[in-house]
């Protein structure tokens, strides 16, 4: 037992930190009115790819680094407390997919591409009305003579535009299956959706009978198995943030002076940050908690990582509202970055369903289990 | 890292369950020779045991259906004991650790006193110095187990020249000299009283049982009190004992109320939180075995820890609606165990306040954590700088 980060894991972060220290530049999202397409969502991209980033969870036999997935959300962790804008979040997700639906062949080639050049990728799971597990999908398979085309509608697709191969979750003869389509193939449309978070590029698909090839082994289970993986990011991101949004709103409460005082010295300050601190502490255990029952698949990965997304998300919620609280009025302006975070916050806790949503999941496993 | 706990078939577990299976009812005499009652001292007190052995220690006591030697002698063998180990001279050892460790002298702690609740550095109580012996005026409050422990420890002022900090030592005192009255508080639960008041009146103490030096007295309290604290991280329904958010859900489920939408949501809430405070609980064992510095995080762990136990009990006690209102254990099932004083949701909730009052209320915590974690700017006392005899005369101005 040993619920400790080893030496390495922190060099790993901290060398992650540095790199995206000296990158990520915000500069041009803080003019009013800016949009993702100021973000520079390919520029990073390269550089991570250099640094093996999309290898990190791709199996090593499959070309990939096979780190554990604690060694994962040292590089996630860092991404969210800089925000820092690539397609890397719809490049593992579709990668996940892959590594759960796809055959031998397919990921040996997908896979690969991933891990070696850096193939981006995206996975379309919502659909329009953004339900996850709707009974009826807004797009539909059909069986065509050498495979499979696409048609109808997904939605809040995280990275599509940036991808190259787009993972597509659609009902065929066979209920709901996952396909592979090229981005760029005749047919598909792709609408960058004026997100409110400017850092992440998220958009709507439109399918008009595009190619696909089906991932040979989609199953009922594939789903659940990348959810998981994608709570324990999001959470990861939403660790780091509340990190950075609480350490950012008390060195402002030490600096800002009022009635003679900084105001990091008045209670009503100081309590409400001590309140994130906690939540804080309490957010990371179960990241890491989550992390370390996915990589060792220990039976309880998935109430873990539920409970890791629920918690964090909600509390990333509380800690940027502090972190506003704290700036006062300046806080609440475009040029400052706390709207970025406010934003992120937000986007983190509704992306994958509600922290209620997840809650409820949490209790339908508790109730399974006393059964 | 690696988040699995000691197994079953660990080998230092094993060795443990045979002992406890070789002495089938042991006298805590028998458990502090087997160096069980504070697994964590080193030899001859205890084992030298790491967090994990400590761990599977505690284990081992619960599944013999044994009370722990802490549970019962929590001051002595948690909080005050150390302080002689670190502290306290070879003779004071051999007098009072054999005994504190058998359960055979119960301790108790004199720290709070009416007059000075959270600004605990305010003690009143003094020590005068007289020949081979020190003279003890004033009085203690909300002691626990004062009604039947045989030793205290004692804050008490021996200078009040110096600053409010500075003037404090600790001694070790027999409850039964002359001069100790104890009477019970009877607190808002209505049950057998939790806590006493003390007087002490002209208590003479042989100088011997001074705790270290004179002016040590606070430091000694700080290391206490974050003992105290770190223990307190625990998901229980109070200070860290009593029946946990698993429980609850035990009992929802087992009645059909976890079908409330009105219960679900927030006991889904609380049993992740509770989870989570488990991690924290884990994640400190492990800073301990990997030589991370432990001690203040135990204030953060505590600030979480002690409204989530007075949720808990809230909601447990929510389910039973107006009938709430009648006098009446039956609130929801508990799984079979042993919950200490705790043992029922009903309890847990009226005396549900304490816990966020007790070992520093919720507002010194919060001030602990934002000053001396988040490093922000401390509270003004402008009482902490100047001679504790001059506080009363400065009275009134001391605020310019």
């Amino acid at each position: 037992m040993d619920f400790s980060l080893s030496e390495d894991h922190e060099a790993l972060r901290d060398s992650a930190a540095n790199f995206l220290n000296k990158e990520v530049d915000h500069a041009a999202l803080l003019v009013p009115g800016a949009k993702i397409e100021q973000a520079g969502y390919d520029k990073l991209w390269p550089h991570m790819v250099e640094l093996g980033w999309p290898a990190i969870v791709v199996p090593e036999s499959y070309g990939g680094l096979g780190m554990s997935y604690i060694d994962l959300i040292m590089i996630v962790g860092e991404m969210g407390r800089t925000l820092a804008a690539a397609p890397f979040f719809g490049t593992l997700a579709g990668a996940w997919m892959i590594e759960a639906a796809g055959s031998e062949a397919q990921k040996s080639e997908l896979l690969g591409a991933v891990a070696a050049g850096g193939l981006k990728l995206s996975l379309a799971i919502a659909d329009d009305d953004g339900g996850f597990e709707n009974a009826s999908s807004s797009a539909k398979a059909s069986k065509t003579a050498d495979g499979y085309t696409l048609s109808g509608r997904k939605n809040f697709v995280v990275d599509a535009a940036s991808s190259e191969k787009i993972v597509v979750a659609a009902d065929s003869d066979s209920g709901r299956q996952f396909f592979v389509i090229d981005r760029h193939a005749t047919g598909v449309s792709i609408e960058t959706l004026d997100w409110r978070d400017i850092t992440r590029e998220v958009c709507s698909l439109e399918l008009d009978n595009v190619p696909a090839q089906l991932l040979e082994n989609s199953n009922a289970h594939c789903w659940p198995w990348v959810r998981n993986r994608l709570y324990l990011m999001l959470a990861a991101e939403s660790v780091a943030g509340i990190g950075f949004v609480l350490s950012d709103a008390v060195e402002y409460a030490k600096q800002r002076v009022a009635f003679g005082r900084p105001i990091g010295a008045f209670q009503a300050i100081k309590h409400q940050l001590a309140e994130i601190a906690g939540q804080r502490e309490l957010a990371e255990a179960a990241v890491q908690y989550a992390a370390w029952a996915l990589s060792e698949d220990d039976e309880k990965a998935t109430i873990a990582a539920t409970m890791a997304q629920s918690y964090a998300s909600e509390a990333y919620k509380a800690a940027v509202f502090r972190n506003v609280q704290v700036f006062g009025a300046i806080g609440f302006t475009w040029e400052m970055k706390n709207h970025l975070y406010f934003k992120r916050a937000r986007a983190n806790s509704e992306l994958l369903g509600s922290p209620a949503q997840q809650r409820e999941e949490v209790m339908q496993i508790l109730e399974r289990k006393a059964a | 890292m690696d988040f699995n706990l000691p197994a079953e078939d660990d080998p230092r577990r094993q060795e443990i369950r045979q002992w406890f299976e070789q002495h089938p009812n042991p006298t805590y005499k028998e458990i502090a020779e087997r160096g069980l009652s504070a697994a964590n001292w080193p030899a001859p007190w205890g084992m030298g045991a790491d967090p994990e052995l400590q761990y599977i220690i505690e284990e081992e006591f619960v599944r013999a259906g044994v009370a722990t030697p802490h549970s019962i002698n929590a001051i002595a063998v948690n909080q005050c004991g150390q302080s002689l180990l670190t502290h306290g001279t070879e003779d004071q050892r051999q007098r009072f650790l054999p005994p504190a460790l058998s359960c055979q002298e119960i301790w108790c702690m004199l720290f709070s006193e009416p007059s000075g609740g959270s600004d605990i550095a305010a003690v009143r109580t003094t020590a005068r110095r007289e020949g081979d012996h020190y003279i003890i005026n004033g009085q203690k409050i909300w002691t626990s187990a004062a009604d039947y422990a045989s030793i205290g420890v004692l804050v008490a002022r021996t200078d009040s020249t110096v600053s409010k900090h500075s003037g404090l030592s600790q001694f070790i005192i027999d409850m039964k000299s002359p001069g100790v009255t104890v009477n019970p508080i009877y607190d808002m639960t209505g049950e057998k009283p939790e806590y006493n008041e003390v007087f002490l009146d002209n208590v003479k103490v042989p100088a011997d049982r001074l705790l270290g030096h004179e002016g040590d007295g606070w430091a000694l309290v700080m290391q206490q009190l974050q003992t105290e604290r770190a223990g307190m991280t625990k998901p229980g329904a109070v200070w860290g004992y009593g029946p946990t958010a698993r429980e609850l859900i035990h009992g929802l489920i087992e009645t059909g109320k976890i079908e409330d939408p009105l219960i679900r949501d927030e006991a889904a809430r609380l049993y992740i939180e509770g989870e989570l405070l488990r991690l924290l609980v884990y994640r400190g064992m492990s800073n301990r075995i990997n030589g991370k510095p432990a001690g203040i995080e135990g204030n953060i762990g505590k600030m979480v820890a002690s409204p989530h136990g007075q949720q808990l009990s809230d909601l447990a006690k929510r389910t039973q609606g107006v009938a709430g209102l009648v006098k009446n254990d039956d609130v929801l099932p508990l799984p079979k165990k042993d919950y200490g004083l705790f043992s029922n949701w009903d309890y847990s909730f009226w005396f549900g306040p304490a816990s966020t009052l007790g070992v520093g209320t919720q507002e010194i915590l919060k001030n602990t954590v934002s000053e001396h974690i988040l490093g922000l700017p401390r509270d003004i006392d402008p009482t902490s700088k100047i001679p504790f005899a001059d506080i009363n005369k400065t009275k009134g101005s001391a605020a310019a």
